[in-house]
């Protein structure tokens, strides 16, 4: 009876070489990204056993741009429009922190109208980024319409935000000291009615989405983060809310006015996909009832924006100050010298915290739940990236 | 869905926190794997809410044709109170009666995008001795307006336009005389949410729409697909 150790030594008479199947080759290794939409921009290795990831090595930094860096030779108003590139659809939100970060460095006190302007302008914002990222789930699992219909209805809030803006996506809308400009005429009423259709809106998006019998099932029990792991991991926002948490920033530290405002913190306890995906559309509804709130609370007339000069400065001190941003806890970490430009800028983004969760829920599932656990991170590669 | 199903629970419970997790199991029972009526039933309701949108008037315009209006005439700022005027962020326009070549557009420019150079004109202006003005290249702007912020002068100011596209880069440098024409924009298209209650409570549903069970429209645009 010829052995497999046989036919190799034949076989290396032979001038040819077989080569014994080795443990390794049960593997495959597979690159997902950086520039397949399955990933965004940004790259993560797996190994498959048959159908189940045994092996997950997230791999960030493919667009990273060193903003951190640029801070250092930019005065503080100049880092404005560089620093809302990272996350775009997020653009008030990512400076919103920075702003709140350099008043308290320069010393200076937002009118209360304009406090109440760039609230409702970050929860807008907070929309247009969840509803952007809603499209993105829905095209991964396969829903077309859960892609068009997101994309369809965050013009309703972009419109908005041109008219108080002034810019579609990249705002340039917070500067210490408050905003820009007041808000346009018949602004509220427009507000009003699009937030009003939208509301009626999420009740199709949950019958077409939410409840369909297909998306449960693909999402439901999968990936789940126990809510002790998401502690110890450090995850933040909806990631963090899905497990069981209810940790928002806007009711731990609240900034600006929101310790006026009612509202609860939106979170479920499962910890599963469907967890993650739901609560930033619980967050939605609450955004809702917040921006509503604010446009009644708002003072009807006043300053917008406290006087400064053209470089502000502070004394030489540091700063920390966080916001809640569409993927969680959003911090900036500024050091003055004395100087016009920053000593040191730091950027704590919520997108980074949340993919240090990917290689736990990842290993030991199945290939085809890998869409529906990482898009669920709510993760956004250049943000994280900086 | 009941609020308890799903996991939701009320905030304010102070045993939230301090409550075991529930089990794996337990998370992953949805409402509709229990009987396949249910399943049925959920899927119906997709479909359904799906496919009534194929009767509603649609967000779209026809864009050459129409054009979206804005609100104001862009982007303006005042120098004596200190705040922005809202409006559009396009296209610069230079008054060349004010400008007086004190480069402080292109100051603040540095280190944003540097679109902003500063160029001789033939003009003679009492304001402005040395003959310098302002001009743009559009490839590089980012339309952040700063620009705006920083003229003490009310020269320079921001408008409607964001049609700027142009066959070669050269073509995208917009030379001190280019900014001072005013852009013809003529927007008709107003978008906006005819079938909801507006802030003074009173109800804005047209009778009309409300008779044929259309629920949404666009106040000007066409009816390119009904």
């Amino acid at each position: 009876m010829t052995t497999i150790e046989d036919k190799i030594e034949e076989s290396k008479k032979l001038g040819m070489q077989i080569v014994k199947e080795s443990e390794d080759d049960r593997l495959m290794t597979l690159s997902v990204g950086p520039q397949h939409p399955g990933s965004g921009h940004f790259r993560f290795v797996i190994k498959v056993d048959g159908d189940y990831i045994v092996y997950c090595d997230p791999d960030p930094g493919y667009v990273h741009r060193g903003d951190e860096k640029m801070c250092e030779y930019r005065n503080v108003i100049q880092n404005i429009p560089h620093l809302e590139r990272p996350v775009i659809h997020d653009s008030n939100n990512i400076t919103y922190s920075y702003s709140l970060a350099v008043e308290e460095l320069v010393g200076i006190e937002v009118p209360r109208r304009g406090q109440f302007i760039r609230a409702i302008a970050s929860e807008l914002n907070r929309q247009v980024y969840t509803l952007y990222w809603l499209a993105i789930y829905g095209i991964f699992l396969g829903h077309s319409t859960m892609f068009m219909w997101p994309a369809g209805d965050r013009e309703l809030f972009i419109d908005l935000l041109e008219a108080l803006t002034g810019a579609r996506v990249t705002h340039a809308f917070n500067i210490p000291g408050g905003v820009r400009n007041d808000i346009p005429e018949g602004f509220k009423d427009r507000c009003l009615r699009n937030v009003g259709y939208f509301e009626k809106r999420l009740k199709e998006y949950e019958d077409i989405f939410y409840n369909n019998p297909l998306f449960r099932q693909r999402t439901e029990g999968v990936g789940i983060l126990q809510k002790e792991d998401a502690i110890k991991l450090g995850v933040t926002g909806s990631v963090l809310r899905a497990s069981g948490v209810p940790y928002d920033i806007r009711k731990v530290e609240p900034y600006d006015v929101y310790n006026e405002i009612d509202f609860n913190v939106q979170y479920m306890r499962t910890g599963d996909s469907f967890a993650r995906s739901y609560v930033p559309f619980l967050d939605m509804k609450e955004s809702c009832h917040i921006i509503r709130q604010l446009l009644d609370k708002m003072p009807k007339s006043g300053e917008v924006r406290a006087k400064l000069q053209p470089n502000p400065k502070g004394p030489p001190n540091e700063a920390y100050r966080r916001v809640e941003s569409g993927r969680g806890a959003l911090g900036y970490y500024v050091v003055s010298d004395g100087t016009p430009k920053p000593y040191r800028v730091k950027i704590s983004v919520g997108s980074f915290r949340n993919i240090l969760a990917l290689p736990f829920l990842l290993v030991g599932s199945r290939m085809a739940d890998m869409p529906s656990i990482y898009w669920s991170l709510n993760y956004w590669p250049v943000e994280a990236d900086r | 869905m009941e609020a308890s199903d799903s996991g939701i629970t009320n905030p304010d419970s102070k045993d939230t926190l301090t409550s075991s997790y529930p089990k794996p199991s337990a998370a992953a029972s949805p409402a509709y794997s229990s009987s396949s009526l249910s399943t049925a039933a959920a899927f119906i309701r997709a479909i359904e809410s799906g496919s009534k949108h194929l009767l509603i008037k649609r967000f779209t315009f026809r864009y050459p044709e129409q054009k979206l209006k804005f609100v104001g005439d862009g982007y303006q700022f005042d120098p004596k109170r200190g705040v922005g005027i809202a409006g559009y962020r396009g296209r610069h326009i230079l008054y060349h009666d004010k400008c007086t070549g004190c480069q402080l557009c292109s100051i603040a420019c540095e280190g944003i995008a540097e679109a902003i150079g500063m160029v001789k004109v033939d003009e003679k202006w009492d304001q402005n001795k040395k003959s310098i003005m302002p001009q743009i290249d559009y490839g590089k702007c980012v339309f952040c307006g700063l620009c705006v912020d920083a003229c003490p002068f009310y020269a320079l100011s921001m408008t409607n336009d964001y049609e700027l596209s142009a066959f070669t880069k050269e073509h995208l440098i917009y030379t001190p005389a280019q900014l001072a024409i005013k852009p013809k924009y003529e927007g008709d298209v107003v978008l906006q949410v005819e079938d909801w209650k507006g802030s003074e409570g009173q109800d804005v549903t047209t009778t009309e729409g409300a008779k044929k069970g259309i629920r949404r429209g666009i106040k000007g645009a066409s009816h390119g697909h009904v």
